[in-house]
């Protein structure tokens, strides 16, 4: 793997409270001297499963770019805080960006290629990265947005019917509810509860594409296979109406599980951020 | 010449099997160590293996869809003799198990 790798679990307080949010940098070799971008994981994985083992770390590392990634509370090697106020989108959306400006990242400048912060995020990781960069104009770039969705799944998962299944065995009746909670309980380093305090979170704060909409360019991208893609269209429209570019890529024969690693996905985010 | 054969490495959590994605390397090509080789998919989630080895590809196995076990053979390569020395700075039976514990690092969580 290129470039040196730091990280640390994140401690400058925001609004009082510690995130305990785990933050990585990588630098790369070569830096090609352009702004830093930031990585944002989906629901049930961590900075790990989605983009170091994927190999985008290496790819844009490789690329020259300066490389921040974030596991979202609950996730990955982040603490699973007791309270829900600390799963917040809101609230992760300021974590994230006191952690983009405590990793070197600066407003975006005329001129200055090394301002600002390019963001690019998956599934849970682009809802957020589309509101931060609609609520960040002065930082953010530019958007790479991997198996976005105009729905919200987690806002309609079915919280009883989740904690009835795990406190006796009751199944599921709702499908999306039991995927997600199979997905969940895959991986042995998930806090089963931390997620589920996520999902209670952004139940108060459900995705509204059309509250806040991105004004700088947008980079769409899906798996063909991928049914939460076929909204792709409708997410484009919204940004170009705001006025702003937005480009579509759709990856022949993935799905919303295999198309992270796909090298069309990473080449094309690479070249549309590499200006 | 030599030729060195490598597995599919142990994935961690138990994975006993994977599917391949897409190759990212041809028989032929000559790459780099860490060079991305293969994309796979298992039952959790979707990877990059990068190459153990610096050399020439000689053969890989199987194609998009196609399903390939743990320690079956993933990808043959050729080698200069004289670089034996090199790689034997790490004992040959011993690279694949180098990849295990790199892939390894989720239980070390």
């Amino acid at each position: 793997m290129s470039g040196r790798h730091t990280g640390e679990q994140h401690s400058h307080t925001v609004e009082g409270t510690d995130p305990q949010l785990y933050v990585g940098v990588h630098d790369p070799k070569d830096d090609a001297g352009l702004r830093p971008v930031l990585l944002l994981h989906g629901f049930s994985s961590s900075s790990k499963l989605n983009w170091e083992d994927t190999g985008w770390i290496a790819a844009l590392t490789e690329a020259g770019r300066r490389v921040i990634t974030v596991d979202l509370p609950g996730h990955g090697r982040s603490g699973a805080p007791e309270d829900r106020d600390s799963y917040s989108p809101s609230r992760i959306r300021a974590d994230l960006l006191q952690i983009a400006f405590d990793a070197g990242a600066r407003p975006l400048r005329d001129g200055d290629p090394a301002s600002g912060l390019d963001v690019i995020g998956y599934s849970l990781g682009s809802r957020l990265a589309w509101e931060f960069g609609a609520t960040q104009h002065e930082l953010v770039h530019r958007l790479v947005l991997g198996g976005p969705n105009v729905a919200d799944p987690l806002a309609e998962f079915d919280l009883v019917a989740a904690q009835r299944y795990l406190a006796d065995g009751t199944p599921i009746a709702d499908a999306s509810t039991a995927g997600l909670l199979k997905m969940a309980q895959l991986l042995p380093s998930n806090n089963i509860f931390a997620l589920l305090s996520l999902i209670e979170a952004i139940k108060d704060e459900p995705f509204d594409p059309a509250e806040a909409v991105p004004q700088m360019p947008v980079l769409l991208v899906a798996g063909e296979k991928d049914e939460r893609a076929a909204s792709m269209p409708e997410l484009a429209a919204l940004g170009a109406k705001a006025g702003a570019m937005v480009e579509q890529l759709i990856l022949p024969a993935r799905n919303h599980t295999n198309a992270v690693t796909s090298r069309a996905f990473k080449q094309g985010a690479i070249s549309f951020l590499g200006v | 010449m030599a030729e060195i054969s490598f597995p599919l490495p142990d994935l961690g959590e138990g994975l006993i099997e994977a599917t391949v994605l897409e190759w990212l390397v041809s028989p032929g090509e000559q790459v780099e160590r860490n060079q991305p080789l293969v994309e796979v998919e298992t039952t959790k989630s979707a990877v990059e293996l990068p190459s153990p080895q610096a050399g020439k590809v000689v053969r890989i196995y199987g194609g998009p869809g196609d399903k390939i076990n743990v320690g079956e053979p993933l990808i043959e390569f050729e080698v200069p003799d004289n670089t034996a020395g090199i790689v034997g700075t790490v004992p040959k039976e011993e690279a694949p198990k180098r990849r295990v514990r790199l892939s390894a690092v989720l239980d070390e969580d």
